[in-house]
């Protein structure tokens, strides 16, 4: 075909095209511009930066884990009612001295000088690069190859506090009970296992803050939540690289 | 004599009480009068859920309501605590204009269905404001 | 085998120990502190960490880590400085070889009865070190890198008693490159860790074996001197040459370390980089600022750096004192290093009620005495050593 016959041919205008076809066009001249990239000059440098830019959810199927376990924290639901830790504590058997998750009072500026209030639950994160399994020397605690889960054997934990150290969420502390680590296992031992479709402490909440979901299957309300355009999402210290599993975000 | 000292008396304290009066206007700190506004000391609930708070400075002397506009007889009683001792002390109760609902309906304040932590102070709060003191249980040393 | 065992075993001749009650009571007190120091450790472990312990959820290494990383950075660096005559051949280190080889066992062992009682479950490591290794670990190599480490330097001492000074040679590098691999190791423990922006980066492991020389020069100093002293003996010639060019190359490495430790304060406030600006500002103006300035930057560099030039590198009893205060200087480097790595929380700059501006971390009863046990271990092992080997004499030079 001719420039001049292209020209003589009447557009189909792009609402005529179905809306996967339009999406991959315009992913195509994303690409071939650079923009998709992160707008890296001819995509030559790494496309780390632009996932980070792009929101800290990972694309589905760039982790083999499936069920894909993760919780979404619904934050400005969250009223510190502590049933969560609570039901946590009871489930888990978690000792006095120690925490597996808690909540944390944040202060927010409202503006017009005026300081306003919100709690933040934190939990381990179970990151899809968790530090303290790369730094565990006898492989006690490690990630679950089916579902992700970063779990503990209490056996193999020779208390070196490494992982804890290493922790950029602060999700761990050692359990003098079991002469190891603890912390926290989306409950898969205690509910999870045993045919439960919550952890405890998502099951405890009244406020529907904590959403335990599973990123591989589209039909999840967790997976949903964070797939919601319109809605900011994000994770505790992004910097660290480690690629956590619990999102946040307001509604 | 004895009279013009009584007068003297008299403006010299109507004096001193205007500038009380004024100080208070132009340092702007209003004496809080529990008569009128009820009393000062925060009403603190643990039920259904642990630490919700309610302040009567900020809906009386703030926000200019009247006593009677919710010790009305059908909202809420004079007693303290009387309210969560209902079963239908619920936020569904709220949302469907009953206690707290009935004024933070999105309209007259804000709705009781947002910004949850401006009266749910929670656990950390009920404690900081019972008086509770915990070994630090998050951050910090033990 | 008997004959080789027994010509391993303390010799006839060399330089006899001083018989002296005071040299003994010295031992024993040595002895007698080590003994607490295991009691302290043992009860600790009994009763758990939780309770024994100052470190904490939060800040989970404190005194015992800094106190590990001492003794394995004075080993890993008399190692390093008895190498220099002894593997390269460098006639001006030679006589210093035979007693900083014997130091650098007795220091890592003292390491490893600290990191005995850090860790909560020590018997536990030798087993799943082999059962389940994670290769990705610092932790792991370093571990099994200085377990190498202590068995090529316990024979490289056993072939020097031997006489074999080639053979020994070829342990002595064994064991000097098995300590710079566990020791650089040790460093990445804490610079790979992604969530400690103080520690982050590659900055550790070199930090760590340029420390570790400077710790190795001030040991090798301060060991020969006390040696001696103690025993009433007199130095030879070649060996007092030895000890001020171990001064000078000791000097040299504070000016390295000074280098080092000047960039790393000005890269951390620098564009204040959130995490590192406030461990730094700790340091500067801090809870931890008579540490640094008086600890670190005084006692471990300027006094030091300042005694040896002006003694020329040629007093010994300056360059004594010069290696006091590097000691006691190094102390104070780990310990901040270490402490100073965990004291920003999680999460700064998060407006969070709860968390304080920086975490604080006080060493228990438990921890001091474990310290201070592993302290009286290495003064026994040291004075025990000078009696058995009498005064470490060897026919190579």
């Amino acid at each position: 075909m001719k420039v001049n016959d292209l020209e003589k041919l009447k557009s189909e205008g792009i609402e005529n095209l179905p809306s996967e076809e339009r999406r991959r066009f315009l992913r195509f001249g994303l690409a071939v511009t650079g923009v998709f990239l992160g707008g890296s000059v001819l995509s030559l440098t790494s496309t780390r930066n632009a996932q980070g830019a792009m929101g800290p959810v990972p694309p589905a199927g760039k982790f083999p884990y499936k069920p894909h376990y993760t919780m979404v924290i619904r934050q400005n639901r969250c009223i510190d009612c502590e049933r969560c830790m609570e039901a946590c504590t009871k489930t888990n058997n978690v000792a006095s001295y120690g925490y597996r998750t808690t909540i944390l009072e944040q202060e927010i500026d409202l503006g017009r000088g005026e300081k306003g209030r919100m709690f933040m639950p934190v939990l381990c994160n179970h990151c899809n690069r968790p530090p303290c399994v790369r730094v565990c020397p006898t492989t006690a605690t490690f990630k679950n190859k089916e579902n992700g889960i970063v779990m503990m054997d209490y056996d193999r934990c020779i208390g070196c506090k490494t992982c804890m150290a290493a922790c950029p969420y602060n999700a761990r502390y050692f359990k003098e009970e079991n002469r190891a680590i603890d912390k926290c296992n989306f409950c898969f031992d205690t509910r999870i296992s045993k045919g439960e479709s919550k952890t405890a402490c998502a099951a405890a909440c009244p406020a529907g803050v904590r959403i335990f979901g599973d990123l591989t299957n589209y039909d999840d309300e967790a997976y949903q939540l964070i797939h919601t355009p319109e809605k900011v999402v994000w994770v505790l210290r992004p910097e660290t690289g480690a690629m956590p599993n619990v999102f946040y975000m307001n509604d | 004599m004895k009279r013009n000292n009584k007068d003297i008396f008299l403006i010299f304290g109507l004096l001193a009480l205007a500038c009380v009066l004024f100080a208070g206007q132009v340092y702007g700190e209003e004496e809080y009068d529990e008569e009128a506004y009820g009393p000062l000391k925060p009403i603190v609930w643990a039920k259904p859920v642990k630490g919700v708070v309610f302040l009567h400075k900020t809906h009386t002397m703030g926000a200019g309501l009247e006593c009677d506009s919710c010790h009305n007889g059908e909202m809420f009683e004079m007693a303290a605590g009387t309210a969560e001792e209902n079963d239908d002390f619920t936020m569904a109760s709220l949302y469907e204009g009953k206690y707290c609902g009935s004024c933070h309906d999105g309209e007259t304040a804000f709705s009781s269905k947002t910004r949850c932590a401006t009266c749910h102070v929670g656990v950390k709060g009920y404690n900081r404001l019972t008086g509770v003191v915990l070994h630090d249980a998050e951050g910090g040393n033990h | 085998m008997n004959n080789i065992i027994a010509s391993v075993m303390p010799q006839e001749g060399g330089l006899a120990a001083s018989p002296s009650r005071s040299y003994n009571a010295i031992i024993t007190v040595g002895g007698l502190l080590a003994a607490v120091g295991l009691a302290a450790g043992l009860h600790a472990m009994l009763i758990g960490h939780e309770h024994a312990y100052g470190v904490t959820r939060e800040v989970p290494w404190g005194l015992l880590i800094a106190a590990y990383v001492f003794f394995v950075v004075t080993s890993t660096g008399l190692c390093l400085v008895s190498a220099i005559g002894h593997v390269f051949g460098v006639e001006a280190f030679k006589p210093i070889a035979k007693r900083s080889v014997f130091l650098a066992i007795i220091t890592i062992i003292a390491g490893f009865f600290v990191i005995a009682f850090e860790i909560e479950n020590p018997w536990r490591m030798p087993i799943y070190n082999m059962l389940s290794p994670n290769p990705t670990s610092n932790i792991w190599w370093m571990g099994t890198l200085y377990g190498a480490y202590l068995f090529f330097m316990v024979v490289e001492f056993a072939l020097l008693q031997l006489e074999k000074h080639k053979v020994a040679g070829i342990f002595g590098l064994l064991g000097l490159v098995a300590g710079i691999a566990a020791h650089s190791n040790l460093g990445a423990v804490f610079g790979l860790l992604g969530g400690r922006e103080f520690w982050h980066g590659p900055y550790m492991p070199i930090y760590f074996i340029t420390s570790a020389m400077m710790s190795g020069c001030a040991a090798v100093i301060f060991f020969h001197w006390v040696g001696y002293k103690a025993n009433g003996w007199k130095m030879s010639e070649k060996l007092e040459a030895s000890l001020c060019s171990t001064a000078k190359l000791g000097a040299t490495l504070i000016a390295v370390i000074m280098f080092f430790t000047t960039w790393k304060m000005i890269s951390g406030i620098s564009g204040q980089p959130p995490g590192k600006y406030e461990a730094m500002m700790s340091l500067i103006n801090g809870p931890y600022a008579v540490n640094f300035w008086v600890g670190e930057v005084m006692l471990g560099m300027v006094v030091p750096f300042i005694l040896i030039l002006s003694a020329r590198a040629k007093n010994l009893p300056v360059l004594f004192s010069a290696s006091v205060s590097g000691i006691i200087g190094i102390f104070f480097m780990r310990y901040d290093l270490v402490v100073v790595g965990q004291i920003v929380p999680h999460f700064h700059g998060m407006g969070i009620n709860e968390l304080p501006h920086l975490f604080t971390y006080t060493p228990s009863l438990h921890e001091i005495m474990i310290t201070v046990g592993a302290v009286g271990l290495t003064v026994m092992g040291f004075l025990m050593g000078e009696r058995l080997f009498r005064g470490h004499l060897s026919e190579d030079h």
